[in-house]
């Protein structure tokens, strides 16, 4: 499973602050350095790692070589999502129609689920487009890091819905009254007002501009969409998880890993990142305190904790999935050489454990 | 008593906000104790869809419930859309109108989709709850809300204007308009931003800082570095028999230092540094941020 042999897609998954972004882009180098054309996908990621893989905002929308046969983009949900209705648009019209509509600009910025969304649109399209033999898609932080998997079942599940065939009936009349209280004269009067006082007819008005402005975009985008979740549930598509150490961090991760299993989404290795190493020839003081906390004995308490952690871990998933440590590192990765180190660090661990899974099973 | 926690005494609101995993709830924990200790009826609200404040105060989980953690302090865990429903349900007071509504996927894309909408009816919420206006609650004079992750805790603090913007009139525009003033009165609603002494997290809570500004022309009313590794032993040198967890621990506190640096260039506000603690989260954890907080 390991280097060559990894599948064309790896989607890093995890809870936020855990280093996810730091491991697809060596998970990426990792690749690169087998020669095969690679892609690290990723959304805004720290500046020191940016100076890493040197791009800047101009990989924002294009890719932007890095090192030898690795590339790297950042992803923009607005940016895709406006793309996205560029190419769906029958015409020029249409496409202004939308674009210009306060309804979509809030809903593009501020909709949950959409910048999820635009991830996997994104790396749908890079796919196709068939120019790199391996991407790695670093997920949105969200603290619900799977909400990204529900989001093309979810566009769909709205485009389906009552929702917008109600949003499509000619409910405004020429003068932007409400049509079918028009009918009813002065109770039909007093119904619309009550209405516009509940909801505001202005927000209404827009809503179904809106809805009726996409309407012909429809179709494209729910096949898309329909595509998009083949692609995930694929088995060239490969989920690596990320967890952070500490016994406390466990439920997160079992959380995850059941998720994505049971949801039928192909799993590889876990991760268990930043762990703080045990401390050799540790002697507990006699009394501690004084307020003070001593380093090496706190350091002694995470090293044990974390330990801890990963053993419990390892016995909850069992040999189904290899479990891979990464100690906490000194600094954090800040260029290519370094990142390098951490990508040799993360095969060898791996390595190791698909070995100890073959002895035991 | 006059701590950096003072000014916060006397609000009505406080939203805790910050990156995921920089110990949030663990704040809001301590917070909600020394407001209740110093005599303020205190809730703290939880959205996220795990519970996670009621183990650091060995309390009864929620399950949506105001629970009574001690005296003077509530505990209560909502899903947003929770909260949502219960406006529906205050609104549409026909019992067969309401099941029709919150049944129907309109209603259910409407609610999880349409934006600010969730966040303006947990701020709705807080602010009923302060006003007396909630059924069966008991009094309460501050609610502090354990905000998701940085992105949203804006977006909770920007969703009265972003409503406002689309609903003008009528009884929801009312609730809007109320819930932005008390967001937008500093003297009413606090905004306490954690974060850890690392770079990503600093640059975003720089970056929130900045959000902040911009969305609601508020600034943070405290910013608590969180998790800070033991300061290095004065004298202590890059020695070459600095070797294993000692050489880590320098390391990672130098890396602290340099971050705490930064923060400190970019805001001169209030500021509290919380060291990390051999403890499991729990009370015993809560009362050390406290005692730290509150010094």
């Amino acid at each position: 499973m390991i280097e060559t042999s990894w599948p064309p897609l790896i989607i890093v998954v995890g809870a936020g602050g855990v280093g996810k972004t730091t491991l697809a882009a060596s998970l990426g180098l990792l690749s690169a350095e087998q020669e095969e054309e690679t892609l690290v996908m990723t959304f805004d990621p720290s500046l020191r790692l940016k100076d890493a893989l040197g791009v800047g905002d101009e990989a924002k929308g294009e890719e932007v070589e890095v090192t030898s046969h690795l590339w790297a983009s950042l992803l923009d949900a607005k940016q895709t999502f406006d793309r996205l209705v560029a190419r769906y648009s029958p015409d020029d019209r249409a496409r202004d129609r939308i674009l210009h509509n306060r309804y979509y600009n809030h809903l593009a910025g501020g909709l949950a689920g959409i910048l999820e969304y635009m991830a996997v649109e994104r790396l749908f399209e890079v796919s196709e487009s068939g120019r790199f033999r391996r991407i790695v898609l670093d997920t949105p932080p969200t603290r619900q890091a799977l909400d990204f998997l529900e989001a093309p079942t979810r566009i769909v599940d709205f485009l389906d819905s009552g929702a917008l065939r109600l949003a499509l009936r000619p409910w405004f009349d020429a003068q932007g009254q409400l049509r079918p209280t028009a009918k009813l004269g002065r109770l039909g009067r007093r119904f619309e007002s009550y209405l516009d006082e509940v909801v505001g007819l202005d927000l209404l008005r827009e809503m179904v501009e809106f809805f009726q402005a996409f309407a012909p975009l429809f179709d494209g985008f729910r096949e898309r969409a329909r595509q998009v979740e083949v692609l995930l549930r694929s088995p060239s598509t490969l989920f690596v998880l990320v967890a952070g150490p500490g016994e406390e961090k466990i439920p997160d991760a079992l959380f995850f890993a059941r998720r994505l299993r049971d949801t039928g989404y192909t799993l590889g290795p876990i991760v268990v990142n930043r762990m703080h190493p045990a401390v050799e020839g540790y002697q507990p003081r006699a009394a501690a305190g004084g307020g003070q906390i001593d380093g090496l004995e706190l350091f002694h308490w995470l090293g044990e904790r974390d330990d801890r952690g990963f053993r419990e871990l390892g016995q909850l998933v069992g040999v189904d999935y290899p479990l891979v440590g990464l100690p906490l590192l000194e600094n954090e990765p800040s260029d290519i050489e370094t990142l390098h180190q951490l990508a040799e660090q993360f095969r060898r661990r791996l390595r190791e454990s698909v070995e100890t899974h073959r002895a035991v099973s | 008593m006059a701590s950096i926690l003072s000014p916060l005494a006397s609000r009505e609101l406080i939203v805790v906000t910050g990156k995921g995993g920089v110990g949030k709830s663990a704040v809001s924990a301590a917070l909600g104790r020394h407001l209740a200790s110093v005599g303020r009826q205190t809730l703290i609200l939880e959205i996220d869809p795990r519970e996670n404040v009621h183990q650091m105060l060995a309390a009864p989980p929620s399950g949506g419930e105001i629970v009574r953690v001690e005296a003077n302090l509530y505990l209560q865990h909502l899903q947003p859309r929770t909260v949502v429903d219960q406006l529906v349900r205050e609104r549409v007071r026909v019992d067969f109108l309401t099941k029709r509504v919150l049944d129907s996927p309109v209603y259910h894309h409407f609610s999880e989709g349409a934006p600010g909408l969730k966040e303006l009816a947990v701020l709705g919420h807080s602010l009923l709850l302060v006003q007396g206006r909630v059924p069966d609650a008991p009094p309460i004079d501050v609610v502090i809300v354990d905000a998701p992750a940085t992105g949203h805790g804006v977006a909770l603090l920007r969703a009265p204007r972003l409503v406002s913007e689309v609903i003008r009139q009528g009884p929801v525009a009312s609730m809007t308009k109320e819930v932005a003033e008390l967001v937008a009165d500093p003297r009413r609603c606090g905004v306490v931003v954690v974060t850890l002494a690392e770079e990503m997290p600093v640059t975003e809570a720089l970056e929130l800082r900045a959000d902040l500004h911009s969305a609601v022309q508020r600034e943070p009313d405290l910013l608590v570095a969180n998790g800070l590794y033991p300061p290095v032993p004065v004298g202590a040198g890059e020695s070459h028999d600095d070797e294993g967890a000692r050489r880590l621990w320098y390391r990672r506190r130098r890396l602290n230092d340099t971050e705490l640096e930064r923060l400190k260039r970019h805001w001169s506000g209030p500021r509290v540094e919380v060291p990390l603690f051999p403890l499991d989260r729990g009370p015993e954890l809560v009362s050390e941020i406290e005692r730290e907080l509150s010094r």
